[in-house]
């Protein structure tokens, strides 16, 4: 029997629970996330547990096949999938995504989530390669900071944050989305887990030593996300940068065309060592503050001092 | 083709349900499976999911939408599934293979055909009278056969339960071969578990389903087997089918109609995962529910 199979989604207009089913909004190795609207015609997002490894299921049907075999496995990644409910159901916060009911059916479980009309980060990075502006990554990324120091508030850690998981809205407000590798690995007594990473984003502890994860290394994945912003593909993998370093420093990288400030704050997030990182999301978003500030001032009193000497010159 | 399908697996009085059931079609062609974990040996249960899960991915991909030979077909998906089953024990180093016995029916072009190993049977039964059916792989069966006891009298026999054709045993299994059967419309199609079978004796089964289809039937029929069976019942499972292509207009509702399917389309009925113990550390349907219910509350709480 074929270890990896794709599963096919639940068809359109499959009435799910109290939502209908419009389309697939996407596939992963664990989950299907579906486009569906309420009974009220409100559209949410519905993340259905489907671990492909361990629940198949075929054309035309609705409930997957999970075999004897792999039924304590399949309850064992549902704990997982609780982790992330829980983990949301406790936050109310505008930059992270907002969970609206949690709901089992068809042999396994689903999350309802709000709908979040826009794009993801990658998306806009892709389409405007090259053409990102400073104020647009601060902007963006002060207010993740703000959805992240929440999430971290809650003892919990994201561990998978990518520019595919940041969601720009419309407004072009950014949410924080998928949680499905968030562990309260805060919490020390709580079993370890078989981390979940993304080459390129997840910093070197998570793929080495999970016991040494922390805030540090969801930081590592804000830096690397910044990375990925202004240049517009991700970076080399944590652990191949272990071995050989290409990560060329976005200070190098981009000298002259941001702030040195910005540049420095995205090489520090991206130390390899977690210990000579940021240590929290207070003290990078006080470094991204403060920092800006001098800038600002600097650029003011430049302009002030500019002034001057052009008063002193008449 | 069009059909009315019901199947059933429940656990009886029994820990777990060693039983598996499934039923899967495509455009031209129906299949249905059943096997029966052999208790006394090791992952019973494991052996039956192997068995059926392999025959159903076997004609999954073998029914495009027809099967090219279907005793081929049946021939092969036994045997590879025995196969799958040794190889499993092999994988795991197991000090005794699991066994299981396994019927198979597979209805094309309104001719049924099937083959069996043990004593989990089929019986097409035809105008209230029990057309057809297997013949158990059983010692009591053989002295059956030889006039020393009656039907009657080996359904108490001891010895009932000792088969000598399975699954995933040391010997490969003896297969028995129906003969094409071409079914009428009205006919009933019924595979079961001893379960089933042994508490309630041919004459109630034959009466049953003459009296109602088989989604009102079969359930009816289980409970009188458990009732009969009393606190030693067994493990009873029943994949049964109303066979309606042709003569008659009307269809019960809950019938299916493959005509319109596309040819490329399976629909597969399994059922039996849920049904057994949970074993340790497992998260059972009560820690699920709790587990949903503590976030449904956390989302109240927190949403305002």
């Amino acid at each position: 029997m074929p270890a990896q199979q794709t599963n096919q989604p639940l068809p359109a207009g499959f009435q799910l629970d109290r939502y209908r089913i419009e389309r697939q909004l996407s596939l992963g190795g664990f989950s299907i996330v579906y486009l569906a609207y309420d009974e009220g015609n409100v559209p949410v997002a519905i993340k259905e547990y489907l671990p492909n490894s361990l629940a198949l299921r075929g054309e035309g049907q609705i409930t997957p096949a999970i075999s004897e075999d792999h039924l304590a496995a399949f309850r064992h990644g549902m704990k997982c999938f609780f982790e992330e409910g829980r983990a949301l159901a406790h936050l109310n916060h505008p930059n992270v995504v907002r969970v609206l009911n949690f709901f089992r059916a068809n042999e396994t479980v689903y999350m309802v989530m709000q709908y979040e009309r826009g794009r993801t980060l990658q998306e806009h990075v892709q389409k405007h390669k090259g053409n990102i502006r400073e104020t647009f990554v601060r902007n963006v990324f002060a207010r993740l900071l703000n959805g992240l120091r929440e999430v971290h508030a809650q003892k919990l850690l994201h561990l998978d944050i990518k520019p595919s998981n940041i969601y720009l809205r419309t407004d072009g407000n950014p949410v924080l989305l998928d949680f499905g590798a968030a562990r309260q690995a805060l919490d020390a007594e709580g079993p370890v887990l078989k981390p979940m990473y993304t080459p390129g984003f997840a910093a070197p502890e998570q793929y080495k030593s999970p016991e040494l994860m922390g805030p540090w290394t969801d930081i590592y994945a804000v830096g690397a996300s910044m990375y990925a912003t202004l240049a517009g593909s991700s970076p080399q993998a944590a652990d191949k940068r272990v071995a050989k370093d290409h990560v060329q420093p976005a200070m190098q990288r981009w000298a002259g065309i941001y702030t040195e400030q910005l540049l420095h704050i995205i090489d520090w997030c991206m130390v390899l060592d977690q210990h000579k990182r940021p240590m929290s999301v207070f003290v990078l978003q006080k470094a991204l503050a403060e920092r800006h500030h001098v800038v600002q001032e600097t650029s003011w009193l430049n302009s002030v001092s500019k002034g001057f000497k052009n008063l002193i010159r008449i | 083709m069009k059909f009315t399908i019901y199947q059933e697996s429940r656990i009886g009085q029994r820990k777990n349900n060693q039983d598996r059931i499934a039923h899967c079609y495509s455009r031209d062609a129906l299949l249905m499976v059943l096997a029966d974990g052999m208790g006394g040996h090791l992952h019973g249960e494991v052996a039956a999911q192997i068995a059926v899960q392999y025959v159903t991915e076997w004609f999954q991909r073998e029914a495009c939408p027809r099967l090219a030979d279907p005793f081929q077909f049946l021939a092969s998906g036994i045997t590879n599934a025995h196969h799958a089953i040794t190889d499993y024990a092999l994988e795991r180093d197991l000090p005794d293979a699991p066994r299981t016995t396994c019927v198979v029916c597979i209805v094309q072009d309104n001719i049924a055909y099937w083959a069996h190993a043990g004593d989990s049977r089929l019986y097409v039964i035809r105008d209230k009278r029990v057309l057809t059916q297997t013949h158990d792989h059983s010692r009591v069966q053989m002295m059956v056969d030889d006039g020393l006891i009656s039907e009657a009298e080996a359904l108490h026999h001891p010895a009932r339960n000792r088969v000598y054709s399975c699954l995933g045993g040391d010997l490969a299994p003896q297969v028995d071969f129906s003969r094409k059967t071409p079914l009428l419309a009205g006919d009933t199609v019924m595979m079961c578990s001893d379960g089933f079978w042994s508490p309630l004796g041919n004459p109630a089964i034959a009466q049953g389903y003459s009296l109602e289809g088989v989604m009102l039937a079969t359930p009816r029929l289980m409970d009188q087997a458990e009732a009969l069976a009393g606190r030693t019942g067994d493990n009873l499972s029943v994949v049964a089918v109303d066979w309606e292509t042709g003569y008659q207009d009307q269809t019960t509702s809950g019938s299916v109609e493959t005509a319109t399917m596309p040819i490329d389309v399976h629909t597969t009925q399994m059922e039996g995962f849920d049904k057994s113990r949970p074993r340790d550390h497992e998260l059972t349907d009560d820690d699920i529910e709790q587990a949903i219910a503590e976030i449904k509350n956390a989302i109240t709480k927190f949403s305002k």
